[in-house]
């Protein structure tokens, strides 16, 4: 990142006294992805929605009916459904205002060159094409603004029968399987958000794992959006097929605007018989991005569903994450870890739900608070009538560096069975003076050490991380925590 | 929709609809227990875009809305994030008519020098540690006829009194109670609820500056009763609160103690045992709010349930506000499901404003009684009915031995025997 752009997209909230005085700060602490690109398309893209927009989407894709109709069902549900009244205040989102559709090019690349120039610069700034190039990542999608621009999957893979698609795409090649898992784990009246992104749909990731298939090296999807007062409305469904495994990576982030754009999207997981997915999320969305997302997976018999899920930017991420035990021994895992600075608030947590018996499920989750930042623990362990010998363990931990910044935890427990074992815990500390003055002590600056002392906070999940994405975390935790002290 | 789908045949007919059991094209149901219209069909679906009231959430609990006007509190559906777990159907009316039947009698035995009065409600004490914060209690607020005082003298040593408080009707009645332990007084109460009732209740304790009180509200109600009772204190400089909630009989209990400092240093231990057998629901929904410096709390419940639909709800909140600095606060529900069928919701919430605290969590477990416990004392000779007898018994002692009224223990240890009988039977 060149300090040009820094400087172009420099946060107004940044303490312009400590710049001053550490001139090597310049550049840390900002938003590093706030560069927005030129664009027509977004300039000119329709505000608001009505049954007039969703049409158009409709047949701008060319859409077989029943799409259409489950669309405009979707438009019925959200605008019916009222606001959660629960959760962060949402009272920003202005509906009529939010961009629905944005096509940026005409047509999907295989090759980076083959993308127009300030789309692929930057996805070269993202340094995308580099991973893709050191095979750090097997397959990759990345979506600008509403649809996928780049598509690529290993050679191996496509011959071994891997769909790795974008949505829109699929849905024109794969007509019967979306037809069976469309809508099957998050259906269209689930949630108001949900609902939205029913109606207005465009991109997002489809992958087919066929049986037995082990995709060892992850497929990576990279979403960006460019428009202000955009909504990306990204909708990915996953089918891991008997006994195969994936892991599904995305990163997101998004230039620094005035106003607020939007992003709602659904994923739907299905792990059939002794599958396991992995689903690792970076969300690192600008300062003016609400994250309306709704993320579930349903899970047969010994099949595992992990989800790892990292929460650094947006101004408000709602995202619980869920995991649906259908199967016997069927496995749900969520690690959570939630960043919450100033003007932010991270609402997150994750949803187990035990259906059949002999399942089980763990969700550990730290969140971070400081500089007037928020951020909330909300879950949901629930235990359904006959399904015995179910194991769940819930831990939250969460750490405040300063007095002005929030925690909460909201665990919601459900049990209506008799042959369980459950737990929650939760502890709230703060970072001790004696912690910092022991590492102070041995030479390290305040900055430093506390920046130590949270990367040791949040290391159980760190290390489930693939290895530069941890390193990136790292960097996005030192960046967080500059200036926090003193 | 309908017209498509009716043209596609078999397995395609499904599109866009759920395959998970319990799921309806609107997802899960959150309260099952107050079924609510789709916002497709019936009067929900002539609403105007995006639903009657959208406002900002609270932000924090603290925010929930306080009125003695019971025109501040709208009518209740349900779906109110603290009433979806209560069945409004089985609430008598209380939430809906003043209830205008005379309260329950209340009768004293206790320490020398103790009384009881019954004042107006414009009496100064009425009003002196509580605000009704939902609809339920504000209407009792306003339908009480009278109020019934209890006061511990200033300075009073190892107080105790026994309020019996005894119905015999089934018709929507209101209560007002105050308790006032002044200062530094030491004392136990007792509010023991027999008979039967349809009541919704106000207890307001105010636990003035360097008193000492234990107040214990037992529902020992006959299995038609329907209870609701608000129980809030102010506890005040270098005070120390405890209180203690059993609850055992009714069809309906929801129990709603709060505890609020006044000054700083104090101390509140809030307690609860509840044991719910098949079709009761029993609830309670506690508050801490720490607004006060260097005050510190402890919250335990524990719980028992057996039989089919037994519904037990137990919702803490503990608040950490900005000026609370060196606050210590834990909170912790357990609860023991005995047999099938029985449903235990547990939510302990915490929100924390300050990073200047001593510590502040939670935890809640919900399961059986452990195997190993069982093992070990049939692997020396004792049977398993018995052993498991001893488990729970074992279980909810940690709660009745934190009562200190020795008549009262031995009470509920049989109250606890009777009911684990019955599990066996």
């Amino acid at each position: 990142m060149t300090d040009q752009i820094a400087q172009e997209t420099a946060d107004p909230g940044v303490n312009n006294e400590i710049l001053e005085k550490n001139p090597e700060l310049h550049g840390i602490g900002n938003y590093e992805y706030g560069w927005s690109d030129k664009n027509d398309a977004g300039a000119n893209a329709k505000r608001g929605i009505d049954e007039d927009v969703v049409r158009d989407i409709s047949s701008k894709k060319g859409e077989p009916e029943w799409m259409l109709n489950l669309r405009l069902k979707g438009l019925k549900y959200f605008e019916r459904k009222p606001m959660p009244t629960w959760g962060a205040d949402l009272s920003g989102i202005d509906f009529d205002n939010i961009k629905y559709f944005v096509r940026s090019t005409e047509q999907q690349a295989t090759t980076w060159e083959d993308l127009p120039d300030d789309i692929k610069n930057t996805y070269d700034k993202l340094g995308i094409p580099e991973a893709e190039k050191q095979r750090l990542v097997s397959g990759v999608a990345a979506q600008y603004e509403s649809e996928v621009v780049y598509h690529q999957l290993r050679e191996d893979l496509e011959s071994q029968g891997v769909v790795f698609l974008d949505t829109d795409t699929a849905l024109r090649d794969y007509p019967e399987v979306f037809q069976e898992y469309f809508g099957s784990v998050i259906p269209v009246g689930d949630n108001k958000f949900g609902s939205l992104n029913t109606a207005v749909w465009s991109g997002g990731s489809f992958v087919y794992v066929p049986k037995g298939v082990h995709v060892d090296i992850p497929l990576q999807a990279y979403f960006r959006i460019n428009t202000e007062n955009m909504g990306q409305f990204e909708r990915t469904l996953i089918i891991a097929d008997e006994d195969s495994y994936v892991h599904y990576i995305e990163g997101c982030t998004a230039p620094i605007y005035q106003s607020d754009s939007l992003h709602s999207a659904v994923v739907e997981i299905i792990v059939k018989k002794g599958a396991r997915v992995r689903y690792t999320t970076i969300q690192n969305w600008s300062n003016n991005v609400y994250n309306l997302v709704t993320k579930r997976a349903i899970c047969e018999e010994g099949a595992t569903m992990e989800w790892v899920d990292g929460n650094i930017g947006s101004k408000v991420t709602m995202k619980y994450p869920a995991v649906y035990l259908v199967g016997e021994h069927a496995k749900g895992e969520t690690l959570s870890i939630a960043f919450a600075g100033e003007g932010q608030h991270q609402d997150t947590g994750s949803k187990m739900v035990h259906i059949a018996p002999n399942t089980s499920s763990s969700i550990v989750a730290k969140s971070v608070a400081r500089n007037g930042g928020r951020s909330a623990y909300r879950g949901l362990v629930q235990v359904r009538e006959g399904a015995k010998g179910v194991k769940n363990s819930v831990v939250c931990d969460a750490l405040l560096v300063d007095q002005i910044s929030r925690s909460d935890t909201y665990p919601y427990i459900d049990v209506r069975e008799d042959d369980v074992t459950m737990g929650h815990e939760a502890t709230v500390s703060r970072v001790s003076e004696e912690q910092l003055f022991y590492l102070m002590s041995r030479g390290m600056a305040e900055d430093e050490a506390m920046a130590m002392i949270v990367r040791g906070f949040i290391e159980p999940i760190a290390r489930e991380l693939p290895m530069e994405y941890a390193l990136e975390l790292n960097r996005l935790i030192e960046l967080q925590m500059e200036g926090s002290v003193g | 929709m309908t017209d498509t789908a009716t043209t596609l045949s078999g397995e395609k007919a499904r599109i866009g609809s759920p395959s998970i059991a319990g799921f309806t094209e609107e997802g899960e149901n959150l309260s099952p227990l107050n079924e609510d219209a789709s916002p497709l069909g019936g009067d929900a679906s002539k609403a105007h875009s995006h639903g009657a009231a959208a406002g900002i959430p609270q932000a924090s609990r603290g925010e929930r809305p306080t009125s003695y006007d019971l025109a501040d509190f709208p009518a209740l559906t349900g779906r109110e994030e603290d009433w979806r777990f209560t069945p409004l159907k089985r609430l008598g009316g209380l939430h809906k008519a003043a209830p205008s039947a005379d309260a329950p009698a209340v009768a004293l035995a206790g320490s020398e020098g103790l009384a009881l009065e019954t004042v107006a409600m414009d009496d100064a004490r009425v009003g002196s540690a509580g605000v009704p914060d939902d609809r339920v209690s504000a209407n009792a607020w306003n339908a009480a006829k009278e109020a019934t005082v209890l006061s511990i003298p200033a300075g009073a040593e190892g107080a105790e009194a026994i309020l019996t408080i005894k119905g015999d009707s089934s018709e929507a009645a209101a209560q007002h109670v105050v308790i006032v332990a002044e200062p530094n007084s030491s004392s136990v109460v007792v509010l023991d609820h027999v008979g039967t009732a349809v009541l919704a209740q106000n207890v307001e304790v105010d636990v003035k500056e360097g008193a000492k009180l234990t107040l214990v509200s037992l529902q020992a109600w006959q299995n038609d009763a329907i209870h609701t009772s608000a129980q809030q204190a102010k506890v005040g400089k270098d005070a120390y609160y405890k209180h203690v909630a059993v609850t055992f009989g009714g069809d309906l209990v929801r129990l709603t103690p709060s505890a609020r400092f006044d000054g700083p240093g104090a101390e509140a231990e809030m307690y609860g045992l509840y044991f719910a057998d098949a079709g009761q629901h029993l609830e309670h929904r506690l508050l801490v709010d720490h607004n006060q410096p260097r005050c510190k709390s402890n919250v335990l419940y524990k719980g028992a349930l057996q039989g089919k639909d037994a519904h037990t709800v137990w919702v803490g909140d503990v608040l950490i506000r900005k000026n609370a600095e060196g606050t210590d606060s834990y909170e912790a529900n357990r609860n023991l499901v005995l047999t099938d069928g029985a449903r235990a919701d547990s939510v302990p919430n915490l929100e924390i404003e300050t990073g200047q605290i001593e510590g502040a969590g939670h935890a809640s477990t919900t399961g059986r009684f452990d195997d190993e416990h069982l093992f070990y004392l049939m692997a020396r000779g004792i049977d398993e009915k018995t052993a498991r007898r001893l488990v729970v018994r074992g279980f909810l002692n940690e709660i009745i031995q934190k009562i200190g009224v020795a008549d009262l223990e031995d009470r509920l240890n049989e109250t606890v025997e009777a009911e684990l009988a019955a599990t066996e039977n």
